[in-house]
């Protein structure tokens, strides 16, 4: 059995300036440990605490976000698993990237969402805000009903990016990638 | 428990990592939340505090002040708090003292800028200061 090049994987994920990466299926806990984990390397890069603020809730809305869809979509346990990843760029922003398997309508809808919030600036971001706040909650909804990606697009200081990989005809992958 | 013709079940809910402390005190008519708020399911989790409220402004008429000191909040957890301001609104507009004071770490202006947003949309006092160190 071929083992994995782990020194290929570390130079990569060196080169890339990968602060936290995790990759499987990801539950309520573990979105909390890996926060955890992340605030403490937030602290030890030195980061300012509004920035490791923000970074930290990027983080936490796209995994509660990825973690509702799912469940909203009555995905198993395998299913609802999560890609995230916290790197710093070449301008030493970070940037807070997650993805994950949604039916690739879903996934279609979203990137038409990302494009529509990446063209408002931030006073239109904070009005968008503010009416999603209003709006009546879905019975039965548990989460902050599409208030969580709005919130991703305010605190990022880059408009925010998103990409559509297909992986068979029901289902693609969608990533989304915010900077701080 | 009930001990006396005043008070009613006040809550005393520890925190954790995700949920705030919460103390609530009907006598004096203080609700206290203190520390960071990202739970999956906010509205589960601020259901109690929302009761108690209630059961406060029906069963009295005396003032009402929340004493906070929430440093991180989840947008469920935001839409659960405006309920609660909503609610303190809805009182105040029926004449009720009701207040808010948020305290926060002036380190972190991010804490500033979340209670901010809140009382731009609440016309009852509603004092955020910073700790002093």
């Amino acid at each position: 059995m071929e083992t994995l090049d782990l020194f290929s994987l570390r130079t990569h994920f060196t080169r890339n300036r990968i602060l936290l990466c995790f990759n499987g299926p990801i539950s309520r806990s573990l979105i909390e440990e890996i926060g955890n984990a992340l605030r403490n390397y937030l602290q030890a890069d030195n980061a300012l605490p509004s920035a490791a603020m923000d970074v930290f809730s990027i983080y936490i809305e796209m995994t509660q976000n990825i973690r509702h869809y799912a469940q909203s979509r009555g995905y198993g346990e395998l299913e609802s698993a999560a890609t995230v990843v916290v790197a710093r760029d070449a301008e030493d922003r970070y940037m807070v990237q997650a993805g994950n398997v949604v039916e690739r309508a879903d996934g279609a809808v979203l990137l038409a969402r990302v494009a529509e919030l990446a063209a408002l600036d931030k006073a239109q971001l904070k009005a968008a805000y503010k009416t999603q706040l209003r709006q009546p909650r879905e019975p039965g909804a548990s989460s902050g009903a599409g208030l969580g990606l709005i919130d991703v697009a305010r605190k990022s200081s880059l408009p925010l990016q998103a990409s559509l990989s297909e992986i068979d005809e029901n289902r693609a992958f969608f990533s989304l990638c915010a900077f701080i | 428990m009930i001990t006396g013709t005043f008070d009613m079940n006040d809550l005393n809910i520890a925190s954790t990592q995700s949920t705030p402390g919460i103390q609530t005190d009907f006598r004096n008519g203080v609700l206290r939340m203190h520390g960071d708020s990202y739970p999956e399911n906010s509205f589960e989790f601020f259901g109690p505090v929302i009761e108690w409220i209630e059961s406060f402004l029906a069963a009295s008429s005396d003032p009402l002040r929340l004493e906070l000191r929430l440093i991180y909040m989840n947008t469920s957890s935001v839409k659960a708090m405006m309920d609660i301001f909503d609610m303190l609104e809805e009182a105040h507009g029926k004449g009720r003292a009701v207040s808010v004071a948020w305290h926060y770490d002036p380190r972190n202006e991010r804490v500033l800028d979340l209670a901010d947003e809140f009382r731009e949309d609440c016309t009852f006092p509603f004092d955020i200061s910073p700790d002093v160190a």
